[in-house]
């Protein structure tokens, strides 16, 4: 028997185990995203793929029925950055535009192989400091992240994951929010290499300072380009030249198609642009607390960006006599009109939870921005087609169309609502009903207070 | 002092015993308490001012001619630490900042040093006396400056010259210096190079510990106090409860660092709960604290003019305009650098409030007659007034002014040197080759 003949037998047992071989949700309203929206269609779903999508369309015999009645499907939500379906991950690090911005970010050693002694203090970019963009999320992805379903109920069928610790953190994977084995939940890898300013203090070696932490990525990028030549011109003829020393740093930087760089005010939005364009690369900015006054400039760069939906907040314990600045104010009252700017403008963007801990805070975030002035369809979009195009892969996510990825997220009511009831959520095909929401049980110590 | 003596110091003026008698003549004089008096004359005896007006009688004494000049008294900084800390980055020169909370039997006079290269200066510029102090300043509520620090010692009002701190002495024990806790939610980390926050809740707890501590403390004092009055059997004498005595007796005031209005308002209650004379140093924000300060009649050290506003959206001129506001809400004040070389600068922090509000005449009795009043030695220094000490600068112009020149400087009556480092260097670099 041919290798191929066993090959597809084998895909065909695991297909045969699953009864009724496909889903249709019939009369429901269909956000295509790609497309206008259908009020009354039907969706079939088979094989972990889109199989139609129409208004009119008969339902085959083999599948299962869903009465959509009253029901909107939207494509799967997709958090942009994330390190949902990731081990060990720190909360999201605020982008750490500058030190002293986010909350201290530790760094992984560079160069720790197990068990040997702690490395000492970095000296220069020579010891690659804080770098570890050989780290790939499809390969760290765990499916027992327990956020994978809480995301998952809230409508989030995947996200585009990375490694946030360090300099070069490490390059990201488009996971998606369901699979028992973490090889089933990864769609494409690499999707670039997650880049922050973490300066390691007064202690921790070199970089030190935000000056330091940029010369180190230039010269990386301009060390993996001479690497890159090097190898090239060994590959070619060997004989009589010195090899390259192998630098999985580099590596890592080659490997990734793109780099993700931090910008929350509009000074580093305009400092990340420069460069961006420096490095000569395709790169996105994340954060973007301030875009509200860079759309033009982001135009004009044509930088695609994913905006935080994390959005400045009074401080909580804050001490009451403090007088808060008008920048701080300012920020916190403008920074959600940033997407009903940049769609305004025309820039290429999409969301990202960045640690807001549920998909309730997620939609409330979200709404916030509606309330500045983002249209619903540009939310939607938000959150579906432009992430996927942002990371080159619209050809398999982000709307619902013929021979997509079968991603859905079925709700009762607007996406954005807050009584809104996610009723269903495919994810690869496969159906998931979020358990009925019990309201959370009043709070004891507010009873006995 | 007999004629010999005179005959002496005619040849060599600077030689001359403190105790110097002459009359200054032709000078318009700037009392500070009265109006001035042009062509004014001054006798002093015996280092002390023993006439002032129009017209004194030389009584025999060697005539000084200062045509031309003007006399004010000598200038007081109220808070530095001149002669206790030479070179800031070498540890060995500071003689500042003991550790532990509660150090009331520091004396900062002690510990100072008249060799210090800073005396000359500072006294070049027209101060004659400086209140130094054991702690350097910056806690007590400012950003980042939680300190360890509560009772620090006790500040000394010395002057700017003489041989020993014995001879530098204008009163020690002028004042103590308590660092008054502070409560703040951000604070510098050097780890991560980055401010931090820590919620409020947990800093207030810390902040009330430090408050209850300081309490106790004055509790214990004052046990001792009335152990030593009713000599209980058994006591012991303690240098550290035995130095917070004259406090306790309202003898000695304690000069309170709280930069912001919180502190202000605790350090106004502790003072009163603990009934002790207080001075606030150092603040920057005094919110609505100005009217209990002026009914209570406690009086303040007023912060450095020449620094930037302490919040992001503070006007550009907050800092200049703090003395005004004092002056507008009627509270007593005098001025200070919080410094040790920059001290020579006192006259121009003064002249940024005249340029902001502050009129004159108050800003040249906060710089001579205020801070006298404060620290208890009126009857000693602060005016030009029959009595006191003759510490005399003469300039050619307001003192206030950047331009003008101090022809000469007298402390306790002895013309003092007027060539210090900074001329020295001057000298040094205009004639080389």
């Amino acid at each position: 028997m041919s290798k191929l003949i066993r090959f597809a037998l084998l895909y065909a047992g695991i297909a045969a185990a699953a009864p009724p071989s496909g889903v249709a949700i019939r009369n429901a309203r269909i956000v295509t995203v790609a497309g206008p929206t259908i009020e009354k269609g039907v969706v079939i779903v088979r094989g972990g793929l889109i199989e139609q999508v129409g208004a009119d369309l008969s339902i085959p015999a083999d599948v299962w029925t869903i009465d959509g009645q009253g029901l909107t499907v939207y494509p799967g939500l997709i958090d942009a950055l994330s390190t949902i379906g990731l081990p060990d991950a720190a909360p999201a690090a605020a982008p750490a535009g500058r030190a002293g911005a986010g909350r201290p970010t530790a760094i992984a050693p560079a160069t720790g192989a197990p068990g040997a002694a702690a490395t000492p203090p970095a000296r220069g970019p020579e010891d690659r400091p804080s770098t570890t963009s050989w780290q790939n999320a499809a390969d760290l992805a765990q499916p027992t992240d327990r956020r994978i379903e809480t995301f998952r109920n809230g409508g989030f069928t995947s996200v585009g994951a990375f490694p946030m610790r360090g300099i070069f953190a490490g390059q990201g994977a488009l996971l998606n929010l369901a699979g028992d084995k973490a090889g089933q939940m990864v769609i494409a890898s690499p999707l670039g290499q997650y880049i922050t300013l973490a300066s390691s203090g007064f202690s921790g070696g070199f970089p030190g300072s935000l000056m330091g932490a940029i010369a180190y990525i230039r010269q990386v990028y301009i060390d993996a380009d001479q690497y890159k030549a090097a190898k090239a011109l060994y590959a070619k003829n060997p004989r009589g030249l010195t090899r390259p020393d192998y630098d999985r740093a580099l590596e890592g930087v080659l490997e990734s198609p793109r780099a993700l760089l931090p910008a929350s005010r509009a000074v580093e939005i305009a400092r990340m642009i420069r460069f961006g364009e420096e490095l000569k690369q395709p790169f996105i900015l994340y954060g973007l607390n301030e875009g509200y006054r860079s759309a033009d400039l982001l135009k004009q760069a044509g930088a695609p960006v994913l905006v935080s939906l994390k959005w400045p907040e009074k401080t909580r314990d804050g001490d009451p006599e403090e007088v808060e600045t008008l920048r701080a104010l300012e920020t916190r009252a403008s920074a959600p009109g940033t997407p009903a700017a940049l769609a305004r403008a025309g820039v290429m963007f999409a969301f990202y939870t960045d640690g807001v801990a549920t998909p309730r805070d997620v939609m409330k975030a979200v709404r916030k921005a509606i309330d500045a002035g983002l249209t619903q369809d540009d939310a939607v979009r938000a959150m579906t087609l432009s992430a996927a195009k942002i990371y080159g892969l619209e050809d398999r996510l982000g709307s619902v169309e013929k021979g997509k990825i079968a991603n859905l997220v079925v709700t009762k009511g607007d996406l954005f609502q807050d009584k809104t009831e996610v009723k269903y959520v495919f994810v690869d095909g496969q159906k998931f009903e979020p358990a009925e929401e019990t309201p959370a049980p009043p709070s004891r110590q507010r009873e006995t207070q | 002092m007999n004629r010999f003596a005179v005959a002496l110091m005619l040849a060599w003026p600077l030689l001359a015993a403190s105790n110097d008698t002459f009359l200054l003549k032709n000078v318009t004089v700037h009392p500070v308490t009265g109006p001035d008096i042009a062509n004014g004359m001054i006798l002093v005896e015996n280092g002390r001012i023993a006439e002032v007006g129009p017209k004194v009688a030389a009584k025999g004494a060697r005539v000084v001619d200062g045509k031309g000049l003007h006399a004010y008294p000598g200038m007081i900084d109220s808070a530095t630490q001149v002669g206790l800390a030479e070179i800031s980055s070498v540890r060995e020169t500071v003689d500042t900042n003991e550790l532990g909370d509660f150090n009331p039997q520091l004396r900062a006079l002690v510990a100072v040093n008249p060799e210090s290269e800073h005396l000359p200066v500072v006294r070049a510029n027209g101060i004659t006396t400086v209140m130094t102090l054991p702690f350097q300043a910056g806690g007590g509520g400012m950003r980042g400056g939680a300190s360890t620090t509560l009772i620090a010692g006790q500040g000394a009002l010395i002057h700017l010259d003489g041989w020993t701190w014995e001879d530098l002495e204008v009163r020690r024990g002028a004042a103590m210096q308590l660092v008054f806790p502070s409560l703040e939610t951000r604070s510098f980390r050097m780890e991560s190079m980055s401010m931090a926050r820590t919620p409020f809740a947990e800093v207030k707890a810390a902040y009330e510990k430090r408050l209850k501590d300081l309490t106790e403390f004055f509790e214990e004092a004052r046990r001792y106090q009335q152990a030593k009055k009713g000599g209980a059997p058994g006591f012991q004498p303690d240098l550290k409860f035995e130095a917070m005595l004259p406090v306790l007796e309202g003898k000695m005031p304690v000069m309170v660092l709280a930069a912001r209005e919180r502190a202000i308002r605790d350090a106004i209650q502790f003072a009163d709960k603990q009934k002790i004379r207080i001075v606030i140093a150092g603040a920057r924000e005094y919110g609505k604290t100005l009217a209990d300060l002026k009914a209570k009649g406690i009086p303040v050290v007023a912060s450095p003019t020449l620094e930037l506003p302490l919040n992001e959206d503070d006007p550009y001129d907050s800092a200049y305009t703090v003395p005004a506001e004092l002056y507008k809400a009627g509270v007593k004040f005098a001025f200070a650098t919080f410094n040790v070389q920059f001290a020579r600068n006192l006259p121009y922090q003064a002249a940024t409030a005249v340029a902001f509000g502050l009129p004159y005449q108050e800003a040249l009795k906060a710089l001579t007659v205020n801070p006298a009043e404060i620290w208890g030695v009126s009857d000693q220094i602060g005016s030009i007034d029959k009595g006191k000490w003759a510490d005399l600068m003469l300039t050619d112009g307001d003192p206030l002014e950047a331009r003008t020149q101090i022809k000469a400087l007298y402390i306790k009556g002895k013309q003092v040197e007027l060539t210090n480092r900074h001329t020295k260097l001057f000298e040094k670099y205009m004639n080389r080759p």
